[in-house]
This record gives structure tokens, sequence and C-alpha cells, in this order.
């Protein structure tokens, strides 16, 4: 054997030995289960019968007839990943101009609207769940003002929002640190030369500026999609879903549907399409965008 | 000079506003450390004001009840160990997949990277089944390696975008030298790739040190077993909630975050910015 085929089979070795730990992992982890799901997702399944019964698309047929709660949750989920992404991105971005100004604390200032994103969300949710059932009954007792005696969790359509305007304030810190990080990288000679030319400062942030912003928004819009399609522990936390299922993700469709009533072959086959809605929406976004920041 | 005059009064106004939304915004953290200072019957009566006679009995109770010390080393062990799993199998991976770029490794980088695209709760039914086959559920380290499949995609996607802009002549030479690939991973390659390695493990650490479904998937059954969170979850009942323990248990679990946080905010905040600009 030459000395170059001999080196060659080493690397190739090599290669496998250095890979071959992510590669299962990854596999033991992720492919097996979601291969499982695919499979489940054709049975009838409780759980704890020894076999599964093969059902065939039975599961997905009882899905989209509306027997189940899941097209609902499908809908909450996308009212709420919209509001979520919305809100997110205005006031990051609002929040982000005044901090990205230079002056004493101004870290400090930062600082205070990141803590809530290195929090549990469960704990965030417990601790809205105390203001917003106990903390609001008093205030109101205070102040006197007429929207603290509302029902925040209780009625469906203000739950909506309450959980929307929970959800902001835990990740606001996280989409502020991104546009400051985009601001500051926007170069001052070009809004020098705007002011120059007689700008005013509107004129300079939304000619200047947001067009330059592009690829920070770019990753924060996308960002604040997926993380709004994965909304759990906040919902479990502040409403479990409730009132009725007003509050009900996908998420938490999937999750009560096998671990409360016991149907693993139901929740499976709700699992799958909810990777596939997950997937499509993400993608086309993804499209959309990348297709607008050429444009710019 | 009229014009500077009204620039600073302008500063001096955002700053103002600024302040009052920093202090309503972070108000509710500061009311769950207040109120776990508060026996029952004034947090219910007085939930936002400051404690009449401030108490540690709810604090002395909780670390008690909950054997915190012991929950405690549960979270650092569960994070240490996947840690040190995802940062030494990615950056492996990385590694090889961008210096030998053969038909083999482009696959492989696929395949490590796509499960990004798998939400957790797409798979967390079957994953409690395949987990109770290989003997990982219902332990703690057991919970930590899990952690390395879930983070490996991600890791993987950030040490491979980084390793591409180290010039390949720095590896080139060192193989010269006669070192060998691991040789020259450990000393040459994975000192360089310092700065991404904490972006990595500031991700990791705030993810894994925060979950919560996948511990309560895995670890909830045993009191020996359980993480700080699920712990704090133990004391918020549906109908009557021990606001007083829950409070101080909550207060218990973010308090070391927000401490190294403080100390570290410039790296946190660096590592989550290039993390998402990167991944």
């Amino acid at each position: 054997m030459t000395n170059s085929s001999r080196r060659k089979r080493k690397e190739q070795l090599e290669n496998v030995l250095y890979t071959l730990p992510a590669i299962i992992l990854v596999t033991v982890m992720m492919y097996i289960p979601f291969l499982m799901s695919g499979y489940y997702s054709l049975t009838q399944w409780n759980g704890i019968a020894k076999d599964p019964q093969f059902i065939g698309l039975a599961n997905f047929i009882s899905i989209f007839s509306g027997k189940s709660n899941f097209l609902n949750s499908l809908g909450f989920t996308v009212r709420y990943t919209i509001g979520f992404v919305i809100f997110s991105n205005v006031l990051a971005l609002a929040l982000a101009v005044a901090l990205v100004k230079k002056f004493k604390l101004a870290n400090v200032y930062r600082g205070m609207f990141f803590i809530p994103y290195i929090m549990s969300m469960t704990i965030v949710g417990f601790i809205w769940k105390f203001i917003f059932t106990q903390g609001f009954a008093k205030l109101y007792e205070l102040v006197g003002a007429e929207a603290l005696n509302w029902s925040w969790l209780g009625d469906p359509k203000l739950a909506f929002y309450s959980v929307i305007s929970v959800g902001v304030w835990q990740g606001l810190g996280f989409y502020i640190v991104l546009y400051i990080a985009g601001l500051q990288a926007i170069p001052k000679d070009v809004l020098e030369a705007a002011t120059v030319d007689g700008a005013t400062a509107s004129q300079k942030f939304f000619r200047v500026t947001l067009p330059l912003l592009g690829p920070s928004m770019t990753t924060c819009i996308f960002m604040s999609l997926t993380n709004g399609l994965k909304v759990f522990d906040i919902i479990l936390a502040l409403t479990k879903g409730g009132p009725g299922t007003a509050t009900y993700s996908t998420t938490m469709q999937i999750y009560q549907e096998a671990f409360t009533n016991n149907n693993y072959g139901l929740g499976s086959a709700q699992a799958i399409i909810y990777f596939l809605v997950v997937l499509i929406i993400t993608q086309v976004v993804l499209k959309v965008m990348s297709r607008k920041e050429v444009d710019l | 000079m009229g014009m500077k005059k009204k620039q600073q009064s302008q500063k001096i106004i955002l700053i103002a506003v600024l302040t009052l939304i920093a202090v309503v915004y972070i108000y509710p953290v500061f009311l769950m450390f207040m109120n776990s200072f508060k026996p029952f019957g004034e947090i219910v009566m007085d939930p936002i004001a400051w404690p009449k006679a401030p108490t540690f009995e709810n604090i002395t109770y909780v670390v008690k009840k909950i054997k915190y010390g012991k929950l405690f080393l549960n979270n650092v062990l569960i994070t240490v160990i996947g840690i040190a799993g995802i940062v030494i199998f990615s950056s492996l991976a990385a590694y090889i997949l961008d210096r030998r770029r053969t038909k083999y490794t482009a696959f492989v980088h696929t395949l490590i990277i796509t499960p990004m695209l798998i939400p957790f709760q797409t798979i967390m039914i079957t994953l409690l089944k395949a987990m109770n086959v290989i003997h990982l559920d219902n332990s703690r380290v057991g919970l930590g390696i899990q952690y390395w499949g879930f983070g490996i995609p991600m890791a993987t996607f950030i040490f491979f975008n980084f390793m591409k802009t180290i010039p390949k002549e720095i590896d080139e030479s060192a193989h010269i030298d006669g070192a060998s690939t691991m040789r020259t991973f450990i000393s040459v390659i994975f000192p360089l790739l310092k700065s991404v390695t904490v972006t990595v493990i500031v991700l990791d650490v705030m993810w894994i040190w925060n979950d919560f479904l996948l511990p309560l998937l895995m670890v909830n059954s045993s009191d020996k077993t359980k993480t700080l969170v699920l712990a704090s979850y133990t004391f918020v009942g549906q109908m009557n909630t021990k606001w007083q323990f829950a409070m101080a248990s909550m207060s218990l679990t973010v308090l070391p975050s927000i401490i190294i946080f403080i100390f570290l905010q410039k790296y946190i905040v660096e590592g989550v910015v290039a993390g998402a600009v990167k991944g």
C-alpha cells in the first residue's frame, strides 16, 4: 500500500471517529423518537397496553374532522405568535433606540430589561399569575382604575392578551440587545450625512436607520417567530390553557392529549402535524424575508 | 449654544422616562423577592408593599422542605454534564466537518444540524419511551446526557461557522511539525475556539438551568432527582397556592442566575447576541 492511500484510510477513519459521538447522540435523542412518533401517529395506544393498535390514518382523520381541540389550539398558537412577534419587535426596537444612547448607567438599564430573560419561564408565569390575581386586586383598592378589576386570567379575551404580555415581558430583553447590536453597527457618518442634508430625527430613523437594520430585524423576527410557535411553559404556569380552552397552545394540546388523556397515538399524530406546520411557516417566512433583505 | 442646551434637556427627559419604564419593568422580579419575606396573611392582604416585619421563616422552611442544597447540586450536576458533552462532541465534529470536506462529512453535517428543525414537543411523547428503554430516565446523569443530543445540532452549527474563519494554514503547520489530528485539535484549534465556546456555554447554561418540560418528564418522580424549577412548581396549586413558600422557592431558584448575570453581564449579553446572529 502506498503512503498516501494509507494516510487517506487513516483520515477516513478519523472522520468517522470524530463525528460518531454526535451522530449517535442526535440519532438516539432526536431521529429515533421522531420516527417513533411517526409510527405511533398511526396507532391507538394508551401507553399502558403492551401493543399499540395500528389504525392507519384514523388519528389524522379525527383531528381534521375537528373532534379534538387541536385545530383550535393551532389557531390560538398562530394568533399568539403574530401578537408576540409584533409587540416584541416594536417595543424592543423602541427601547433599543433609547438604550443605545450613551449615558451613565446605560449598562445597568440594559441589564434590568435583560433579567426576565435569564429567568425560568415557569417562574415568570407564576410571578405574573400572582400579580394578575393578587397584585391587581390590591392596586384596584389603591388606585381604583376599572381595568385593574377585570379578570385578566378568567376572561377568554383578556387571558389571550395577558399571556402575550407576559411572553413579551419575558423575552423583550433578548430582542433589545439584538437591536442594540444592530444599531451600533450602523456607520455614524451615514447618519451625520443625513443630518447635514437637513433630515429630521424621524426622517433619519425611517429612511436611514430602519433600512440599515435589515439583518437585525430578520434575526429578531425569525427568532420571535420560532419562540412564539413553541410557547408552552408560560401558559402552563399562567392559565393551564384556560379559561376553558381559550389559551390552549398546540404544544399544550399535545402535552395534555398524551400525558393527561393518555391518548399517545392521537398525541403523536398532533405532534407530527405540529412539526409540519412549524416547518412550513418558518421556511416560508425565512424565504420571504431573505428576498426582502436583498431588495434593500 | 441653544441647540446644545435643548439636546441636553431632551436627554434628561429621555433618561427620566427610561428610568420610569425600567423600574416598572423590573418591579415584578422585585415583588417576588419582597414577598419571600412576608407571612402568608400579609402577602394576601398587601401583596405590593414593603414587608412590615421581614421574616426569614419562608426561606428557612423552603430550604429545608425542598432540600435546597441538594437540588442546587442536582442543577449544577445536570448542567455541567450537559455542557461538557455538548461542547466536546460538537467542537470535535465541527473541526472534522470543516477541515475534511468529503462526501461523507457533507452528509454528516446535514445529519447533525437538521434536527434543529424538530420542535421538542414533536418528540417528547416517544422520547419518554425511548429513554426508558436505554435507562436514561429518572436519573440526573441520564438527563445531563439527554441534553447532549438536544444541544449538539445548534452547537455544531455555531462551531462549524466559526471554524470556517480559522485559517487552514494554522493546523497545516502543526501537522507538518508532526502533531496528530487530536493533538492539533487540543493544543491549536480548541484554544482558538474560545470566544465561540463562551457563546455556546452561555446559551446552553441558560437553557438547561431553567429548563422545565424535559426535567418534568424525566426526573420529577423522585425528590432525589428533582431540579430547582420543578421544586418551585410544587408550591403552586390550581386552587390554593402557598404563595409565601412559592415566592421564597422561586427567589432561591432565580437568585443564583441574577448574581451570575450581574457579574458576567458583558459576556452573557455578547454570547447571546453572537449565538442569535450565528444561529
